[in-house]
């Protein structure tokens, strides 16, 4: 277990008054509170800290104690005397590399373990902490691929330690955030339970690209296939199309194949478009002989 | 039909050592609904997430209610924003 030095926490001098503590804290506060960075998983942590250097140097006595045994800490041996003494609160002790803050639970007013250790468990007054009703609210990621979510599937997640077995349903959004409720955290004093929700983040290693349920490629045509007209195949999301190409099809001409797109979020046997862009490819390499047809269509004034 | 738990306000300000004026205040700038059950004022369950973070504000950054609707007015606008950047987003993927 690492020494947390509350003062550089807060940004504070050593001799700092309880006004200047406070002062600190506040703006700190003002700054990092988790229900003003929704979706900041770093802001908590860091106010968690703050919280942590305003409990220990608001309070006179603990500040003292603090300071005490802050001064010599390298040694600490005085400080695992008294915690001894005081007797162990449970949980993991020896063996543990330094790691500064770290949390035994999972409340957002709890207390590092560094913490516990030198002042126990108990918590000042004035703190909401513990008194809540509803449980907390849980954040998860979910990483899939764009194919994943083609179709609607189940899928087991272990979220907090406990497994999920949720329906991810097909046409969800890359960034979209669905709720589960009553899978956060588990209510206090007769509330209810929190909410899970979950943030997917689509990879997408198809040559579509995604707006909503509609779905854009862009399609190589030959020369004289633009020129002349034809048939050609393309790919779709999930198999294969023939197209017929119009004589004198212009390049970046778009053609749009009804239903072929992605399904429409939460509306079952709904598809969004397929919108495919001709790009007319230009020869590279002629033989003589296509040249020479070149040469002659170029007299034509084409 | 789901169970729905309602919470007495009396319990609830009970449990966050605060007083029932303060919940009064916060319906009066319309940031919390309080019903009744039987005879006895509560707090209906979709209502709680929005209180207890309202009651957290309150007591970390000691604001007020109607400080406090104005950052539920930010909060609401900064959720509408981030959800039209995500749409945007999406749309310039299209074009990368």
């Amino acid at each position: 277990m690492e020494f947390i030095d509350y003062y550089k926490v807060l940004g504070v001098d050593k001799k700092a008054s309880e006004s200047e503590i406070k002062k600190a804290y506040r703006k700190l506060a003002r700054k990092y509170h988790p229900d003003l960075n929704p979706d900041d998983a770093g802001s908590e942590i860091k106010f968690k800290q703050i919280n942590e250097a305003h409990e220990v140097l608001s309070d006179r006595e603990k500040r003292k104690k603090y300071d005490k045994y802050g001064k010599d800490w390298q040694h600490a041996e005085e400080f695992e005397k008294a915690r001894k003494a005081r007797g162990s609160r449970g949980g993991p002790e020896s063996g543990e590399p330094f790691g500064g803050y770290t949390y035994s639970g999972g409340d957002q007013h709890d207390f590092s373990d560094f913490f516990e250790s030198m002042f126990g468990g108990f918590r000042g007054e004035g703190q909401s902490t513990g008194r809540g009703f509803r449980g907390a609210d849980l954040r998860a990621g979910l990483e899939l691929d764009l194919r994943d979510v083609y179709e609607t599937h189940k899928r087991t997640l272990t979220v907090g330690g406990k497994n999920i077995r949720i329906t991810i349903p097909a046409g969800i959004e890359d960034g979209q955030t669905i709720r589960i409720r009553g899978y956060g955290g588990q209510g206090r004093n007769g509330g209810p339970d929190g909410d899970l929700y979950i943030t997917f983040a689509l990879r997408n290693s198809t040559p579509f690209r995604r707006e909503g349920p509609n779905l854009y490629r862009t399609v190589e045509i030959p020369l004289t296939t633009a020129v002349l007209g034809g048939t050609i195949t393309v790919e779709t999301f999930d198999g294969k199309a023939k197209m017929k190409v119009r004589p004198l099809t212009q390049n970046d001409t778009r053609v749009k194949l009804k239903g072929k797109g992605f399904p429409v979020y939460k509306k079952e046997g709904r598809f969004g478009d397929l919108v495919l862009t001709y790009q007319v490819t230009l020869p590279e390499k002629l033989t003589d002989q296509q040249r020479q047809l070149f040469e002659e269509l170029k007299k034509t004034n084409l | 039909m789901t169970k729905e738990t309602y919470i007495l306000l009396r319990d609830f300000c009970e449990g966050h050592c605060l007083d029932e004026k303060f919940v009064y205040e916060l319906q009066e700038v319309e940031l919390v609904r309080i019903e009744k059950v039987g005879e006895a004022p509560a707090i209906p369950p979709d209502e709680l997430q929005v209180l207890e973070r309202m009651v957290r504000l309150h007591r970390d950054l000691d604001i007020g209610p109607q400080g406090l609707r104005a950052v539920q007015q930010l909060l609401d606008r900064m959720d509408h924003l981030q959800q039209e950047i995500l749409e945007l987003r999406r749309k310039v993927r299209r074009y990368e």
